[in-house]
């Protein structure tokens, strides 16, 4: 395969793991907790998706914004059962909770869907274009613009807007940003809302291209879980760059041998990383949590 | 006659009634359903038991949440169908090839992965679940791909055949039993004491002796042996191995066991197999939404109830029919202590970031001495202490303690060597009893899973320190200065030679600081050497000939308390400066 | 004399069976410093937070302008006007100094960027660090910040939690001399300080502070020779 049409597919794959990957470190610097059922919402919002289509016949780009608020409220929904009972209690809780809701959507969409691969309406038409020579199907053009668009829409949100350092604050230091007046029960519930939604998106742009099953979640999470461990533990742009190394890592290794032994590999890298480097490839995190 | 009230007593307590009961409805269900399928679950129900209660071991407790428990199973699986199939291997060959193949993988991972704490352990040990699975789909000829390998034959053992239905369930029901009786041995009495103590009092554990990177590192093998032997167990069972055996669901599944069933309770891994295995039975009008059962329980005890349910049963069997305490255990005699020792510090420096914590300290105490360490926060006094104790370790310096360098040592290896301490934060186990949380720091010296002798033991240090009328209350039932003396006992059952606290005084009213102070002199006077960090000088004064001032991470007077309490820079350093002067420190 | 903006009558804070705070009586009035002087595990801290409703079983009456803190969440008490600069600074470590400021205000955008010039003035060493992170600046300007932010919501109330404690004697000057002017702008400020010096040096009235009650209580240049205070910041 043609090198470039190889790192095209990176990058479209790299761009959908960064919004499964940012959901997942949104909602970890917002409360410290692990939220396993990312992957979990990622396939929801695939199936969403794929339901919404049957319903409306447009093009995914206008259901998106669909997916994104209806997953929002889903997102509230996992905060109010899996985290808020927990948040006095050890982090580990919260992991084992949402495990147990990651079983219970994976579940919920099999008996919704059943098992097999479905996809979702692409995001505006299919084909290729053709630019300056290099042949790119327009679904992976499609993905890396709309995922670039939604990972810059939060960067704003977060460092721009008086809400997005409110939801910082709140993630840097509960306690303290609750004594100064800000709404921290709020804000977290807000984050878990805009994990989701992210969650949903990403699952709208994998379930076209890569077609999406019920139990694709754990793939999704492990991968996410990855890339948040080589960018370095709670660090957003470490976490866009660690999905873009996994994504790279997994299309050109399965290019050259097979996707089990790039998998195979990426669970090498991970545990060498774990061991050698714990603060992951990118330096020093900020100081805090560990 | 007594052995009858010893019987009710036993049945009432731990609700062993109900346990019983429960074990006979057990073992009269298969003759009720005697039907095929009945007698499966029941087979399978006694596999996942197996497993769950290797895996209590290591997310019970050693309180690490493992997610490779499935692999090991999985392995397990493997090795055995593989070796039965194509060597034609008896389960007297395949049970401990499979159980010490995944012990050894446990083993092989252990040293990257056990250092790892919470997130990254869980996130190593999926990984290499994950590692596994790929092996099984993509060594087709070993493992015949994707599709595993059919027709396992009938489990055999020593030439005979062991069938389906009958003798299948009474094989891997000896074998449940095997385990549990095993797991009681290992977990069971004072080590479960221990265990807790590791569990929930980290930096207590490693004070009182206790190794926690060897127990982590046992807990992990035991857990792969048990999941490894029910991973043959299963392949025997359905007669095929397919990579299914090492799909996240099985993790999921034992996770679920032992999370519903209780997390360190032998027949809560029971009672949680045999609801799991039979849920989606009761669970078939929800027909293919079965499954989401399964997340909604488990969703619903990690919220409502993360004791599991005989966490539950034993609450409620305390709340509705509290018992009246045994009799505290005759009290044993006092831990033989090690000879005195000198305390030599020299040129000791720790840094944090840019700030020199301890700056270069020379400090020697002799044995039999009472030294009082004061100073401001920040001055470096906890810091010091820990360095001796183990608990952090010096940049530079030497710390020489009965003829060696202890500088650098591991926590549990100080405490062995003579060095005990306290914590200025209380670090008890809250709902241990007085008398359990003293008696479990000397697992080391009892070991095994009665606690008679270390409980006797552990009386004679409650008595020393006037506590006996408290033996059996929970220790977050006691005001802060029982609390404090709770921890000086425990910390007196290695035998110290000398003996550092950390704030003993803090949070204690006027009344019991006198007492507390009264009891230290007396340690005092009985050989002990002291080394007390406080704040309150008046405090100090009481038991300690020799007070020690720091400032900034250095000592700045060192002598007599009534000497030390009008040196003048002991003063500025106490009162500080007023912002208006220049000279000095702030 | 003024009605006291705080009037604390009998507080007590409680974590577990440990009574850290034990019967306590105090009045802050408007534009005045008032500190709370002590060993280490005195209760000073354990004082504030539970003024603030951070933990700890809390007895007593706390009046805020007259008006009864039972049982209002930490949040509101933020929002009825009590500042709060926690001990150990505890600043957002990884937003900028700016960043720190604006995120607690409440007021819109002009407002909120004219009150940050009004820090800066305050504490012109922060206005040359705004776009630093946080975690970047020294422990002073990291004191400075975490009063300013404090100051953002113009609190009628400023708590303060061992403000000096590991800063340069400059930069402890720079904060206790920003807290006189903060009460001279007509706030009630309450001080909690282990350096008692720079603590009586800046405070019109104090309290003494030992084992969770008070020892003594006066005009803060009369305990500043008083023999007590050796008592209760040594003990004995």
């Amino acid at each position: 395969m043609d090198f470039l049409q190889l790192a095209v597919n990176a990058l479209a794959l790299g761009a959908a793991y960064a919004l499964v990957a940012l959901g997942f470190v949104l909602i970890l610097n917002a409360t410290a907790a692990v939220n396993f059922a990312q992957g979990d919402l990622v396939a929801a919002g695939g199936f969403l998706a794929v339901a919404l289509a049957g319903i409306l016949p447009v093009p995914g780009l206008l259901l998106l914004p669909l997916v994104a608020v209806l997953m929002a409220a889903v997102g509230l929904a996992v905060c109010a059962v899996a985290y808020w009972p927990l948040r006095d209690r050890p982090p580990v809780a919260v992991f084992i909770s949402t495990i147990a809701l990651g079983i219970i959507l994976q579940n919920g969409l099999n008996g919704l869907f059943g098992a097999e691969p479905r996809a979702a309406p692409p995001l505006s038409g299919s084909g290729h274009l053709e630019i300056g020579g290099l042949v790119v199907a327009r679904q992976s053009l499609a993905i890396m613009v709309v995922a670039a668009l939604l990972i810059v829409g939060l960067r704003s949100l977060l460092w721009h807007t008086q809400l997005g350092r409110r939801l910082r604050a709140t993630g840097q230091d509960r306690e303290v940003a609750a004594a100064l007046g800000i709404p921290v029960g709020a804000m977290v519930a807000l984050t878990f809302a805009l994990a989701a939604a992210l969650a949903g998106a990403a699952g709208l742009l994998l379930a076209n291209q890569f077609f999406i099953t019920p139990t694709h979640g754990t793939d999704f999470i492990v991968k996410a879980y990855i890339a948040v461990v080589i960018g370095g533990w709670g660090r957003v742009g470490g976490a866009l760059a660690g999905a873009m190394l996994v994504a790279l890592f997994e299309t050109v290794v399965a290019a050259l041998a097979d996707y089990a032994v790039a998998t195979g590999l990426l669970y090498g890298a991970l545990l060498a990383i774990l061991v050698l480097r714990p603060q992951g490839l990118f330096g020093e995190a900020e100081g805090r949590r560990a | 006659m007594t052995a009858i009230l010893h019987m009710r007593t036993w049945l009432v307590r731990d609700l062993n009634i109900l346990l019983l009961a429960g074990a006979a409805v057990l073992v009269a269900w298969p003759f009720v359903a005697d039907d095929a399928y009945a007698l499966r679950l029941f087979t399978q129900a006694g596999i996942y038991a197996l497993a769950a209660l290797g895996y209590q071991f290591v997310f019970g407790h050693a309180g690490a949440l493992s997610l490779a428990q499935g692999a090991f199973f999985g392995l397990g699986a493997y090795i055995a169908g593989i070796l039965s199939v194509r060597f034609g291997a008896g389960f007297e060959l395949t049970l401990p090839a499979a159980a010490i193949g995944a012990a050894t993988l446990a083993a092989l991972i252990a040293l990257p992965v056990l250092r790892l704490r919470s997130h990254y352990f869980a996130l190593a040990t999926l990984g290499i679940g994950q590692v596994i699975l790929l092996i099984a789909i993509n060594w087709e000829s070993v493992t015949g791909g994707a599709n595993g390998i059919p027709n396992v034959p009938a489990l055999s053992l020593f030439g005979g055949t062991v069938g389906r239905g009958w003798p299948m369930l009474v094989l891997v029901w000896s074998l449940v039993v095997a385990g549990a009786l095993c797991a009681r041995l290992l977990t069971g009495g004072l080590s479960g004491a221990a265990l807790q103590l590791m569990r929930e009092q980290p930096m207590a554990a490693e004070a009182s002796g206790i190794d926690i990177g060897r127990i982590r590192f046992a807990a992990l093998l035991l857990s792969a042996l048990y999941g490894g032997a029910a991973g043959a167990l299963q392949v025997h069972t359905v007669r095929v191995v397919s990579p299914e055996v090492l799909e996240f669901q099985v993790m999921v599944m034992l996770l679920a066991i032992t999370v519903i069933g209780g997390r360190t309770s032998i027949a809560g891994a029971i009672v949680g197999a045999v609801l799991l295995i039979h849920l989606p039975e009761w669970f078939r009008p929800l027909e293919r939404y079965y499954l989401m059962a399964y997340g909604a329980v488990l969703l619903a005890m990690v919220v409502a109830a993360p004791w599991g349910l005989m966490g539950a049963m034993r609450r409620a069997r305390l709340h509705w029919l509290p018992e009246a305490p045994p009799p505290p255990p005759s009290a044993g005699p006092l831990p033989a202590r090690h000879p005195p020792a000198r305390l030599e510090i020299a040129d000791l420096t720790r840094q944090f970031g840019g700030v020199r914590a301890v700056d270069g300290i020379d400090l020697a105490v002799a044995p039999g001495e009472s030294v009082g360490v004061i100073g401001a926060n920040g001055s470096g006094k906890t810091t010091l202490l820990n360095m001796i104790a183990g608990a952090e370790t010096p940049d530079s310096g030497q710390i020489l303690w009965a003829g060696g360098d202890i500088a650098g040592l591991p926590a549990y290896r100080i405490q062995r060597a003579g060095i005990a301490r306290s914590f200025q934060m209380s670090k008890l186990v809250e709902e241990m009893s007085v008398l359990d949380n003293v008696a479990a720091a000397a697992w080391r010296e009892f070991g095994g899973p009665d606690q008679g002798d270390a409980r006797r033991a552990a009386m004679g240090l409650l008595d020393l320190l006037e506590l006996a009328e408290t033996a059996w209350r929970p220790c977050g039932a006691l005001p802060p200065g029982l609390r404090r003396r709770v921890e000086i006992a425990r910390a007196l059952v290695g035998g110290p030679a000398l003996l550092l606290l950390d704030e003993p005084a803090a949070g204690l009213t006027a009344g019991e600081r006198e007492r507390l102070a009264g009891t230290l002199a007396a340690l005092n006077a009985a050989g002990t050497t002291l080394v007390v960090v406080d704040h309150d000088l008046g405090f100090l004064e009481k038991f300690a000939a020799r007070l020690i001032c720091l400032d900034q991470g250095r000592i700045i007077a060192d002598g007599p308390p009534a000497v030390v309490r009008r040196d003048p820079g002991v003063v500025a350093a106490w009162l500080g400066q007023a912002p208006a002067k220049e000279a000095g420190h702030g | 004399m003024a009605e006291a903006m705080l009037a604390v009558r009998g507080m007590s804070v409680a974590y577990g069976s440990v009574r850290a705070v034990d019967g306590i009586d105090l009045d802050v009035r408007a534009g005045e410093v008032v500190a709370l002087v002590g060993a280490n595990g005195a209760g000073k801290s354990s004082l504030l937070k539970g003024l603030m409703g951070l933990g700890g079983r809390v007895g007593g009456t706390i009046l805020l302008g007259g008006a009864n803190l039972y049982g209002v969440s930490t949040q509101r008490r933020a929002r009825r006007g009590i500042g709060y600069v926690p001990e150990g600074r505890r600043v957002f470590a990884g937003m900028t100094a700016e960043e720190n400021l604006l995120a607690v205000s409440r007021e819109n955008a002009a407002a909120r960027a004219a009150r940050t010039q009004e820090m800066y003035a305050l504490f012109p060493q922060l206005g040359l660090r705004r776009t630093s992170p946080a975690w970047q600046l020294s422990g002073g300007e990291q004191q400075m910040l975490a009063v300013a932010r404090a100051l953002m919501v113009r609190p009628r109330l400023l708590l303060v939690d061992e403000p000096t404690l590991g800063l340069a004697p400059a930069a402890a000057r720079a904060v206790i001399g920003a807290l006189r002017d903060v009460a001279a702008g007509g706030a009630a400020v309450l001080l909690a300080e282990q350096n008692a010096r720079a603590a009586l040096a800046a405070a019109d009235r104090a309290l003494l502070i030992r084992l969770g009650r008070i020892e003594a209580s006066g005009p803060a240049s009369e305990l500043a020779t008083d023999e007590r205070l050796l008592r209760a910041v040594m003990g004995g």
